[in-house]
């Protein structure tokens, strides 16, 4: 009897993988049990690393975010505009709230890793573990806060500016890299932390070679998912006189020109695309060789 | 004038614009609930499917949400429409893709069980499949319902309706006394409305989770 090949894993987690000794023959499942021979364990190629990157993965978005933004400019050169129109746009008024709304992106960004990654190590120490839960309880009734509540709020207390609007962006995504990082943390498996602990690592040495470069992959999730909500918190900004691209959409809603508002929203779109594939690339590159799924 | 001041001397108004914020909720809910299934279903089967849903949806949930009422004030005008357009998509995303993971995360022994026993390809589905699945997709309900409070207070500004309203309202008087109540009010009343529609979801956990699987 020749043992039927094992479908090949896929690199997605959420794949529903059978249980060892199990397989599906036209559909149907059996399960070996017994002492019948052992099933073949399919043989990895070792000739080839596999590619991380797909050329389509490379290229696809930015074509596409470059066609769209390439109709949306030939088609404002032929709309015609107001005065109004004209002088929301004055000035290269377009490339300056552009600017603003990447530099609160990166900037908010910077400060949510550098809050929230250091906490999430710190609340999973032996020490301080007790406090996880009760960390993560404010901060799911933080989530439930609407982002434009608490930038009001901020721009109350701090005053009109780009201070509040990046205070209120960090407390915002703090949260998602926070238990992302707990999480990945948490998931490692306790038996390779052991025998780190068993072959003499001190503590530093398990946390920096073996617990963080596992939960690399869950942290970058977490760090895209903080980029992207940053992208869009940032639209907010502009209530509390942050700048931004905000500016350009709520300028067009409130003097009903929709050839602002639709360049603003456009842009906005395309910016936050282009932010969450870069973030994928990192993702793809960054991710600990030893972790990958080889199929 | 204090805050309770605040509250006690406009809670008409209060109470009318946290109904209409829940409601709106409340009803595209519903409607992402039973289109993010149905999609669920549909594609679950087939992997490039499957793929395609989530992509697509995770794809709208990365557009910043003052940008898609941008898109969408254009071609549907001010209002209701685009709030509820924008609510609807932004809640598909974790239904989808819960719903997904849910319905291929059922033993295929028991689904094969199911048909052993001689039980149609719908009958398998709502009487095995998607009971099974239901807890993933609950919490895929609950996280959107949690980020929608928010989306339908940014809503306001394209004239939604809601307690989001509350807040621009502050926003435009800054400065003035009741800026702080009314931004605290609209911004409190969300978060109350979130754990309210929460603890909801908890009992219809109870209510609704079959009991095989109940943990």
């Amino acid at each position: 009897m020749t043992p039927p090949q094992e479908p090949p894993l896929s690199p997605h987690p959420t794949e529903p993988r059978r249980p060892d000794g199990e397989h599906e023959v036209k559909g149907h499942t059996f399960r070996d049990t017994g002492d019948g021979e052992p099933e073949a364990t399919p043989v990895v190629s070792a000739t080839r690393e596999p590619r991380r990157l797909t050329w389509q993965k490379l290229t696809f978005l930015p074509v596409t975010l470059l066609v769209v933004l390439l109709i949306t400019w030939l088609w404002f050169r032929n709309a015609d505009l107001d005065s109004i129109s004209k002088n929301a746009l004055a000035d290269g008024n377009v490339w300056v709230r552009l600017k603003q709304h990447i530099e609160l992106t990166v900037i908010s960004t910077f400060f949510v890793l550098l809050i929230a990654i250091p906490l999430g190590i710190l609340l999973t120490r032996k020490r301080l573990r007790p406090a996880a839960p009760f960390a993560m309880a404010l901060a799911n009734i933080g989530q439930a806060t609407p982002a434009i509540g608490l930038l009001a709020l901020l721009v109350i207390w701090m005053g009109i500016g780009m201070k509040a609007a990046l205070v209120g962006m960090v407390i915002y995504a703090v949260l998602p890299v926070l238990s992302n990082t707990i999480a990945g943390l948490k998931a490692n498996d306790p038996t390779l932390l052991e025998a780190a602990r068993g072959i003499g690592m001190s503590p530093m040495g398990v946390l920096g070679k073996v617990e963080l470069p596992l939960a690399v992959p869950l942290i970058l999730a977490g760090v895209r998912t903080a980029l992207v909500l940053n992208v869009g918190t940032a639209t907010l900004a502009t209530f509390g006189g942050g700048g931004g691209l905000g500016d350009l959409i709520s300028t067009g809603i409130t003097t009903q020109r929709m050839p602002v508002l639709v360049l603003g929203s456009i842009l906005t779109v395309a910016l936050a695309l282009l932010v969450d594939w870069l973030a994928s690339l990192a993702e793809i590159m960054l991710r600990p060789r030893g972790l990958e799924v080889r199929s | 004038m204090n805050f309770w001041d605040y509250l006690g001397s406009r809670h008409e108004q209060l109470l009318a614009d946290a109904f209409q914020h829940a409601s709106a909720v409340f009803q595209c809910m519903v409607i992402a609930t039973l289109l993010g299934i149905l999609i669920g279903v549909v594609t679950y089967r087939s992997e490039w499917a499957g793929n395609l849903a989530t992509l697509t949806t995770s794809t709208i949930l990365t557009v910043p949400s003052l940008a898609l009422i941008g898109l969408l004030i254009p071609i549907v005008g001010l209002g209701v429409p685009p709030t509820v357009i924008a609510l609807t998509l932004y809640g598909l995303l974790p239904i989808v893709r819960n719903s997904i993971v849910g319905l291929r995360g059922v033993d295929p022994a028991l689904v094969d069980a199911a048909k052993g026993i001689g039980m149609s390809r719908t009958a398998r589905l709502f009487k095995v499949e998607l009971p099974l699945a239901w807890p993933p997709i609950l919490t895929g309900i609950r996280v959107s319902t949690q980020m929608l409070m928010g989306i339908a207070a940014i809503a306001a500004y394209a004239s939604g309706p809601g307690l989001g309203n509350e807040i621009f309202r502050g926003i435009g008087s800054l400065g003035s006394k009741n800026a702080l109540n009314q931004v605290l009010a609209g911004t409190l009343g969300i978060v109350v409305l979130a754990l309210l529609f929460d603890a909801a979801y908890v009992l219809i956990g109870r209510l609704t989770i079959s009991r095989g699987i109940r943990v």
